[in-house]
């Protein structure tokens, strides 16, 4: 059979659907959203790159004439911030690593474990409690419990936190990847005398690579951007960009230029890897939401 | 099969029950340690006053108070109304914007991929870069939005610091954020849809309007059921982008139901009464759970 008549990527279907309203209707949309997207992004760019006067200049100035790279200096010399890039990606990278090997596992558990199907079924309906309770609920037993045993202002504290937080969006994700897996694929390697273990490292594993890809990403994101319990759990040494980006609002007045290079900073290495991996971030996303 | 085979397939058969409890072990001690257990310490809490800036003060025994108390907290009050109006009116625009966009964008050409990509961006920043970026274009004096709507004639508004506009402006900046999610997620449900169909139905003389009415909008509003009930579940923990644009202010004009049970906490120390609004909290939540579960199985019946 013609796979391409199955797709609607014909190109009259596409007309069908992208000129719902007319040709006119459909280039104002995209134009319209690309500015509301692009002219922020553009304004957080020019203000990371302007003087204290500029920026708080009254009316605002649209384009830079002069070109300062004095707010990152400041950020990066002054404020140190190397150090809480660093305590970022030490703790989105270590919490993603963790969700993903650990939650991959219970997802296929969850899909195709020897376990009895109502128990499954109960754990895949806990894990999804889980991905849609608020985080702000365990938030005060959680920092008494860390001040008890000590472990305010340090990674370990974030990197349990975040992992907690990405371990049910992990298993959401990956159910959706191992359910589309055919049974038959399994079975044949249970004929071969495949065992469980060994069915999930050489058989399912591979086959799910984009899946693992793009809960990586999502996970990763989240962490990367995480906020409320960074600024419970972190005082000083363990501070994370998010922490620091909302740090700028003081009652001493807004600093939007080194705020700005900060949130520049933030967004610049995520977006690189999300650009590259574009397809699975995308297919991770629509996953979340239509898994079958 | 001879007695063998079948010898090994049951041996193959508890060792594979065996190693399926073991996957399941890591994550679920995980969750119970740094999920559960919280949340249970949380309800234990609840029945306590207590402070923690006094961390040598004894907790005493409280009964129900610290939950009646949420009876006559009228800031409470305003605050799950305020959050209710947020995320119906937050979410139904991100819906409706979301799929008009989503729809514009339906193409595999090389323009639609990178519109994608720049699309991706409000999705990726840390929201409370958003809420920042957003505070500083929306400053009364200084902000570049009241000087772009000078242009049209507008006077200049101090979207917030003015109660009147405050919400408008945090609705705003949610939507901002949260239709690309929408689209990304329209988009791939729109790619899904049988072209046959569509182009059985464009054969037959039907207008683009009546095609979207009549065949895209019914096959595709299973799916939009379920993007408005996550979303509507996510908008009710919105946080970040309030905490840095008003925290609340002014006055209680953006109070919603996260930051006001931070500020419980983390602002006036009120342990007992922030974890028994926590609870109060979750026990909504659930229950929009559920009912988002039975929804979507439903919507999952009618589909097959």
């Amino acid at each position: 059979m013609n796979r391409k008549r199955k797709t609607p990527s014909s190109s009259a279907t596409e007309r069908v659907i992208g000129d719902f309203a007319g040709r006119p209707v459909r280039v104002i949309i995209v134009v319209v959203s690309l500015i509301a997207i692009l002219f922020p992004l553009y304004w957080l760019i020019a203000n990371s790159l302007r003087t204290k006067t500029d920026y708080l200049a009254n009316p605002p100035i649209l384009f830079n004439a002069p070109v300062t790279i004095q707010n990152y200096q400041k950020i990066l010399i002054e404020n140190g911030i190397f150090k809480e890039f660093t305590n970022t990606f030490i703790v989105a990278a270590v919490s993603t690593v963790i969700a993903v090997v650990f939650g991959s596992m219970a997802a296929y558990a969850t899909v195709r474990g020897r376990i009895a199907k109502k128990i499954r079924n109960f754990f895949g309906l806990w894990f999804m409690i889980q991905k849609m309770y608020p985080a702000i609920a365990t938030a005060i037993p959680v920092y008494l419990v860390m001040r008890h045993l000590r472990l305010i202002d340090t990674r370990f504290a974030l990197i349990i936190m975040n992992t907690s937080f990405n371990l049910p969006l992990v298993i959401w994700l990956m159910m959706g990847f191992f359910e589309q897996i055919p049974l038959e694929m399994e079975e044949s390697a249970i004929i071969d005398g495949a065992n469980f273990v060994q069915r999930f490292f050489r058989i399912v594993f591979p086959v799910t690579t984009p899946g693992i890809i793009a809960s990586a990403i999502l996970a990763f994101v989240g962490a990367w951007n995480e906020f409320l319990f960074a600024v419970i759990l972190s005082v000083n040494r363990s501070k994370t960009l998010p922490v620091v980006i909302a740090g700028f609002i003081t009652d001493r007045g807004l600093e939007w230029g080194p705020m700005a290079a900060t949130a520049v900073i933030t967004l610049l290495p995520i977006l690189i890897v999300v650009w590259a991996l574009q397809k699975n971030f995308v297919q991770g996303l629509a996953m979340g939401a239509v898994k079958g | 099969m001879n007695t063998n085979q079948l010898k090994r397939k049951s041996r193959s058969e508890t060792s594979d029950a065996f190693w399926s409890w073991i996957f399941m072990t890591p994550t679920t001690l995980f969750l119970v340690i740094t999920a559960l257990i919280p949340l249970l310490y949380s309800v234990y809490i609840s029945f306590f006053k207590l402070k923690m800036n006094l961390p040598n003060a004894t907790p005493s025994y409280v009964g129900f108070a610290n939950y009646a108390r949420m009876l006559t907290d009228k800031t409470l009050r305003v605050a799950t109304s305020n959050t209710f109006l947020f995320a119906f009116v937050s979410v139904t625009l991100e819906l409706v914007i979301g799929l008009f966009v989503a729809m514009a964008f339906c193409s595999d050409r090389r323009w639609a991929r990178l519109g994608t990509s720049v699309l991706l961006v409000p999705m990726i920043m840390a929201p409370v870069a958003i809420g920042t970026l957003w505070r500083m274009m929306l400053d009364g004096n200084t902000g570049v939005i009241n000087y772009l709507l000078g242009f049209l004639g507008m006077d200049s508004v101090n979207w917030l610091s003015n109660p009147k506009y405050a919400m408008p402006a945090v609705l705003f900046v949610n939507v901002w954020q949260l239709v690309p999610w929408v689209v990304i997620v329209a988009a791939a449900g729109l790619k899904a849809l049988p072209g046959d169909c569509l182009e059985a139905a464009l054969v037959d003389g039907a207008s683009n309007r009546q095609i979207f009415w009549h065949i895209v909008l019914p096959m595709i509003s299973p799916l939009l059921v379920i993007i408005y009930m996550l979303r509507f579940v996510d908008a009710f923990k919105v946080f970040d982008t309030v905490y840095t644009m008003t925290n609340g202010g002014p006055g209680t004009a953006t109070e919603m139901l996260p930051n006001y049970i931070y500020k419980q906490g983390m602002k006036y120390f009120d342990v007992g009464y922030t974890a028994a609004l926590a609870i109060a909290f979750v026990v909504v939540m659930s229950l929009f759970t559920a009912i988002f579960l039975k929804i979507r199985k439903r919507v999952e019946e009618r589909v097959q």
